[in-house]
């Protein structure tokens, strides 16, 4: 048990080194994309060792107690998640559901600390961040349901291994609709644009992290990290025909994480009220339509 | 060894008892409640849980009881409730305008409980129903508002006719009130008749989609200690109801071969589903905190719809799961409220900010019962929708799944806005005096707090129990588990080894935490306002239509079911005084015309 729950925050470590350095190397992309030199690939690590080294503020033990919490519940989900095949803490009970529903812990603490601070910009984001993870989570969650019922298996790991048994094709294949769907709910789970509307970095100086700085900011930024790796892999894994050893995972990480990175820069912003209606519409009809084919009429590519 | 007719009489006695107490002094008739209930609680769960209570019946002539592992499990979760809820009377009674009744009639409406779930004649059971209901209704006015116990009143009354008309049909095919001999007894288009009627009764008293509305108002202006049992324990009756329909009449009709399940079945999960996303999106909407969570608890009566209609073993365990995880999350987050509205005098959210600082332990228990509302590990609710779930992929109920998960998401929203709208942001001046709630309000507080973490950390016992359920009322398969897990078709849950995880992975945070700088604490009015100097907290407390550019969406829908309710009720009322006017009205010619009218009828009765 003492083995597995090592391994468990090794995979959670190395989800946050690699999702940063992607992240770093993101940034130099894009920065070529505009024309600019972009910072160095390591930058985000002294972002955040900064942070982690100020002096900063706190607005009362909830403040604290949200951040801690949320940072918890992320790292908590990344010890379950698969790297590979063999790569798993905890083999047979990394359950899909585990990675939504012990996220939205995470995601919580997070609100928490956020409207814990009494800044009503804070509040905003907050509002913002759930209403879009309302737009984002139901037709993700058909197209998942879709893969389980296909895969017979609602553990990542055996996810993984019917799409690598011979004959079976990725999700993304098998599944063409839904496989559509999912990139667009992996855009609004990372936050991209155009479904970065809670963050808005550009526009409004606020959003869930407005008084944030200090060891706080700094943990939050983790938090956003781990939350980025465990978001992708699950993409990964569920569309992807997961990975059968490290670098297959490393490549096929790198390359949607790159994907949707580089989409989301040629997009424009969505407001709150279309990102709802937006995921209400196509993705959703697109996932039902994508569940009848496959569950009813057996359909699969 | 207890037997139920004693209890019963215990509960009648000690009610008479603790009326004249109360008269006297109503703190020390709340105190001899809490003793009565208890005692109630613990010689059900001595004896109930090995069906070891006696059934003879001697004083009471006419009545019958015997024990089931169903009763039992709604017996029990009901009679902890209201002893749980017993601990706040002391606190509120006070406040109420006929607080000498107060006891008594809690007390009868548990009597009724018990009476419920262990008798063994249809005819009983419509009794003590009845029993409940009007009890009830003379506890919900105490509150705010006369209206909300006549609307609670008639839509129970709905549910009553139903149930009565269903039970004399299966008395005319079956010549038997006797309730197992009477369900199994019909078949055919009776028991399609049977079926619909009792699960009118059903949805009356779970209170969804389309008899909801009784649901906020009674929810919401009952006394803040009744809530609870309202929420948590009394709409679960319509659970059992839906179940003797579901599962025990189950009748034969057309199947749905996609899904490979009956089309009754069917269109119930169908309204389950409505009332998830109805009940959600009203939550989201709403500004009153226990209103809102009488959406929640309408949306959860959805949930247990769609478990009871998916028809196997896990699914079945799920439901009955979900009952005892939202009985205790939702007995928790009112309890919670009514301490905050026993302190600040109100539950509307917009007047209400930062009680997190004078209540931190009220809050703390708000939080746990709402993580496990949200169906978020590692709480009981995750561990029910998660066999919920498993039960609706396994069917392949796509449609269905949309409401499923819909209201899964949705429940995110709503839960959270009482946490950010009573208990985070700016702490406001009016309420500078607010103390933590007292020590005997704490008790039940804890205690919930703690089951709520139990019922989702360690499964085993009360599987074992619902496998008990299983083997007594269906022909499913149990469903499997061990100390901390739970499996069903696709795969295998460890909820001890997520509360585990979850708990390294919070003791990675602290240490990081703990190792960095210390924070420099500054007062929640000092924070960044883009250099505006803002000095009303009010001004910086961001509560109001929280979720407004959602809300707007769905504004102008939102009222079509109560304007439904409000022609329907129009009608009736016409109705009524055209009644009124044809046979009590004053006016001597109306008088005149039916003195006529009999003349002209003697007249031709004679003739004839």
């Amino acid at each position: 048990m003492i083995v597995n729950i090592l391994v468990g925050i090794g995979i959670a470590l190395f989800g946050f080194a690699l999702q940063t350095s992607i992240g770093g190397i993101n940034r130099k992309i894009v920065g070529r994309l505009q024309k600019r030199h972009g910072p160095r690939w390591y930058q985000e690590f002294i972002d955040i060792f900064k942070l982690l080294s100020k002096r900063g503020i706190s607005h009362g033990w909830i403040y604290d107690f949200g951040v801690i919490m949320a940072l918890g519940g992320i790292i908590a989900t990344a010890m379950f998640m698969p790297l590979t095949v063999d790569i798993v803490a905890f083999k047979q009970f990394d359950n899909f559901f585990i990675f939504v529903y012990l996220l939205a812990v995470g995601m919580l603490g997070m609100a928490m600390s956020a409207s814990g601070s009494g800044n009503p910009w804070a509040s905003i984001g907050v509002m913002r961040a759930l209403t879009t993870m309302l737009a984002y989570e139901v037709p993700f969650l058909i197209v998942a349901l879709t893969i389980i019922n296909v895969s017979d298996s609602s553990s990542l790991t055996a996810i993984q291994a019917f799409q690598q048994t011979a004959g079976n094709n990725w999700f993304i294949i098998a599944l063409p609709l839904g496989g559509l769907v999912g990139v667009l709910s992996l855009m609004g789970m990372l936050g991209k644009k155009p479904f970065e509307t809670y963050i808005a970095p550009a526009e409004i100086a606020s959003g869930p992290m407005v008084e944030y700085g200090g060891k706080q900011l700094g943990m939050l930024f983790i938090l956003h990290e781990i939350s980025v790796f465990i978001e992708v892999s699950l993409f990964v894994h569920l569309f992807l025909g997961g990975a059968s050893n490290i670098f297959i995972f490393l490549i096929k990480y790198f390359t949607v994480y790159t994907v949707v990175n580089l989409i989301s820069n040629v997009n424009g912003r969505f407001k709150i009220d279309q990102v709802v209606k937006f995921f209400y519409k196509w993705p959703l009809l697109l996932a039902i339509i994508q569940a009848f084919i496959a569950i009813y009429l057996g359909w699969v590519i | 060894m207890a037997n139920i007719e004693y209890l019963l009489l215990f509960l009648v006695g000690s009610a008479v008892i603790s009326y004249f107490l109360t008269r006297l002094n109503s703190f020390i008739g709340s105190i001899f409640t809490i003793f009565a209930t208890m005692f109630v609680f613990v010689s059900l769960a001595a004896y109930g849980f090995n069906m070891n209570l006696d059934t003879t019946v001697s004083l009471l002539p006419w009545f019958s009881f015997s024990q089931t592992y169903l009763g039992f499990f709604f017996v029990i979760i009901i009679a902890f409730i209201y002893l749980m809820v017993s601990f706040f009377h002391p606190y509120f009674l006070d406040k109420y305008p006929y607080k000498n009744s107060y006891n008594l009639l809690f007390l009868l409406s548990l009597a009724g409980i018990i009476g419920a779930f262990y008798t063994d004649h249809f005819l009983q059971l419509f009794f003590f129903f009845e029993m409940i209901i009007w009890t009830t209704m003379f506890l919900i006015p105490q509150g705010k508002s006369r209206e909300a116990a006549v609307s609670y009143f008639g839509f129970s009354l709905t549910g009553s006719v139903a149930l009565l008309i269903g039970i004399f049909v299966i008395y005319q095919n079956v010549g038997r009130f006797d309730i197992q001999a009477g369900l199994a007894g019909i078949s055919g288009t009776t028991s399609v008749f049977v079926f619909v009627l009792f699960m009118i009764a059903a949805l009356a008293k779970l209170g969804t989609f389309p008899l909801h509305i009784w649901l906020p108002l009674a929810h919401g202006n009952a006394p803040h200690p009744f809530s609870p049992v309202l929420s948590g324990a009394l709409v679960k009756l319509g659970a059992f109801i839906g179940i003797l329909a579901l599962i025990k009449i189950n009748p034969i009709g057309p199947v749905i071969g996609a899904i490979d399940l009956a089309l009754g079945q069917y269109i119930i999960a169908f309204i389950g589903s409505l009332s998830i996303v109805f009940g959600t999106l009203m939550a989201i909407k709403e500004d009153d905190a226990k209103k809102l969570l009488a959406y929640s608890s309408m949306s959860h009566g959805g949930y247990i719809l769609v478990a009871f209609s998916a028809l196997n073993g896990f699914a079945f365990a799920g439901g009955l799961y979900h009952i005892l995880a939202h009985a205790l999350a939702s007995a928790g987050a009112f309890m919670a409220i009514a301490a905050v509205a026993r302190a600040t005098g109100t539950t509307k959210m917009k007047e209400l900010g930062g009680m997190i600082h004078k209540m931190p332990i009220t809050y703390l228990a708000y939080l746990i019962a709402i993580i496990s509302m949200a169906g978020i590990p590692p709480m009981g609710g995750f561990i029910s929708k998660w066999l919920i779930f498993q039960a609706v992929i396994d069917r392949g109920m796509i449609l269905i799944a949309v409401a499923v998960f819909f209201g899964s998401v949705g429940s995110f929203l709503y839960v959270f806005r009482p946490l950010a709208a009573l208990f985070l942001g700016q702490e406001f001046r009016e309420y500078k005096h607010v103390k933590e709630a007292p020590l005997l309000m704490l008790i039940p507080t804890f205690i919930i707090m703690g089951l709520n973490i139990y019922t989702g950390v360690i499964p085993k016992q009360i599987i074992d129990f619902i496998n008990n359920i299983i083997g007594e009322n269906t022909a499913f398969a149990p469903v499997v588990a061990t100390t901390f897990t739970v499996t069903a078709t696709y795969g295998t849950l460890n909820a001890g080894l997520i509360a585990l995880i979850f708990g390294v992975g919070v003791a990675i945070a602290f240490i990081i935490f703990i190792l960095m700088k210390k924070s420099r604490k500054v007062e929640l009015m000092d924070t960044y306002t883009a250099a505006n100097f803002v000095h009303d907290e009010h001004l910086l407390h961001y509560s109001v239509d929280f979720y407004a550019p959602l809300e707007r969406m769905y504004e102008k829908q939102s009222h079509w079911m109560k304007k439904f309710y409000d022609a329907l009720a129009h009608k009736v009322k016409e109705v009524g005084k055209l009644a009124k006017y044809l046979f009590m009205s004053n006016n001597i010619g109306v008088t005149l015309i039916w003195i006529l009218v009999i003349i002209v009828l003697l007249i031709g009765v004679v003739a004839l």
